[in-house]
């Protein structure tokens, strides 16, 4: 860790068109909140020759909802929408997500875009965005593109995201009725990053499961979903066997490593203890009609 | 922007010092300014130590581009006391015996003001959440969190501290 950071340009357009313009993702980086950029720039891990704010672009900062769903913009802090009222009703899987991010100084400065953009498998956000079907907007110079949360993640720090691109939107659609969901967490301390970490959703109607989403972070190059285990659910329902079962498919599925955090023998086998850990809190939820999704 | 002069507003003081891109505002407040309150520790936005108010929110001074800072109200420990009287925040901490070493305290003192100025009547669970960002290796949060609800309290009753 250098005490200083070594000399760059600095530029702060009003416009995303400037922004977008002066960015190359390499050389010229975007700052939003800075946790992540200027902690990398302290590591010397980047050391950009100019780097490009966003946070006089006004407009950016907004979470809102509407009839189809939930939008927030590149500059919404991690706080805003984790103590917005439209998020803790309509998305509360969201709001317990970033719940598990505990110092409030980073959740004040980091946005959710750019909690994204690092592109880290131990994002906690990711997980619940995977689950919720979230929707990205990434604007360039001349063209404005949408994709979803999955095509977003590529590798371990690697996104979409082009050269002269940035994120300026998430949209996340409204979960259908009868939706429940849960997101859990294991870490060494309640501050630190995931060593795994898994949000599910489930679609409950008549008593049957009619949906179920699975996502899960730190066990991957991105953050993934278990497609097997939301398969096994649908097909067999949500009984105590079927979810062992779903649990197991989904440590099938990981592909964890070894790190300083976790081996990864530990990791696949806590995949199974959160899913199973989840899947039950999101059936109690359903079951207490409290609809948590 | 490469070098400028800039007014930094801290303590409700402007303050003209000459910034460059890469500057941090822990560094325009400590060795600039002389706000050594402000303490130094990760460096990497775990400990909390560096906490300042940046328009009335806790943020990271040590990862806080000095340049983004500019225009905007600053508070610093520096800043909480009137003359020789305490903050009741502060006065709390010395009651309570929630100071050991004192190098966490500054980024504890502010935070708890921001908790404080948003929720005047925090509970424990709310107190704890509030000051997650901030690490003491000294006191074992008890006392911290005793200092909190005593200061909450003198605060609601229009006291300037005991």
């Amino acid at each position: 860790m250098h005490r200083v950071l070594l000399p760059f340009e600095f530029a702060e357009p009003a416009t995303v068109g400037e922004v977008v313009e002066l960015v190359d993702g390499q050389k010229a980086r975007v700052l939003a909140g800075g946790v992540d950029l200027v902690l990398k720039m302290r590591l010397r891990e980047i050391l950009p020759e100019k780097v490009v704010s966003l946070q006089k672009v006004p407009g950016l900062d907004y979470v809102q909802e509407d009839d189809a769903g939930l939008r927030f913009g590149a500059l919404a802090s991690l706080r805003q929408i984790e103590l917005s009222q439209a998020v803790r009703t309509g998305w509360p899987l969201l709001a317990e997500a970033l719940g598990s991010i505990v110092s409030v100084q980073t959740k004040v400065m980091g946005t959710t875009v750019g909690n994204l953009c690092v592109g880290t498998p131990a994002s906690d956000v990711a997980p619940a965005l995977y689950a919720l079907g979230a929707r990205v907007k990434i604007t360039g110079v001349d063209a404005v593109r949408e994709i979803p949360i999955e095509e977003f993640f590529v590798d371990v720090g690697k996104t979409a995201v082009g050269p002269h691109e940035i994120v300026t939107e998430i949209f996340i659609p409204r979960p259908v009725a009868g939706s429940s969901g849960a997101y859990v967490k294991l870490s060494k301390t309640k501050e630190d990053i995931a060593k795994v970490n898994a949000a599910v959703l489930l679609t409950i109607a008549d008593g049957a499961c009619t949906d179920a989403k699975i996502a899960l972070g730190s066990v991957a190059p991105t953050p993934i979903r278990a497609m097997e285990a939301e398969q096994l659910l649908r097909v067999r329902g949500m009984s105590a066997g079927a979810i062992a079962e779903a649990a197991e498919a989904a440590a099938e599925a990981a592909t964890p490593i070894s790190d300083v955090r976790s081996t990864a023998a530990y990791r696949r086998e806590m995949v199974r203890v959160l899913v199973r850990d989840a899947l039950d809190k999101a059936v109690s939820r359903a079951r207490a009609g409290g609809g948590r999704s | 922007m490469t070098k400028e002069i800039a007014t930094f507003i801290v303590n409700g003081g402007e303050y003209e010092v000459i910034v460059e891109p890469h500057m941090l505002l822990i560094d325009v407040l400590r060795d600039k300014l002389g706000l050594t309150g402000t303490k130094y520790a990760c460096g990497a936005g775990d400990c909390g130590a560096c906490t300042v108010l940046i328009d009335g929110k806790p943020s990271f001074s040590c990862l806080t581009l000095a340049v983004t800072a500019v225009g905007k109200s600053i508070t610093t420990i520096e800043g909480l006391a009137d003359g020789a009287e305490l903050h009741p925040i502060q006065q709390a901490f010395v009651d309570k015996g929630a100071i050991q070493c004192g190098f966490c305290t500054p980024g504890m003192i502010l935070s708890t003001k921001a908790l404080l100025d948003e929720n005047p009547a925090p509970t424990r669970d709310e107190i704890k959440s509030a000051l997650a960002g901030n690490l003491c290796r000294c006191t074992g949060y008890v006392k911290i969190i005793d200092a909190v609800e005593v200061a909450a309290e003198t605060m609601r009753n229009g006291g300037q501290g005991s």
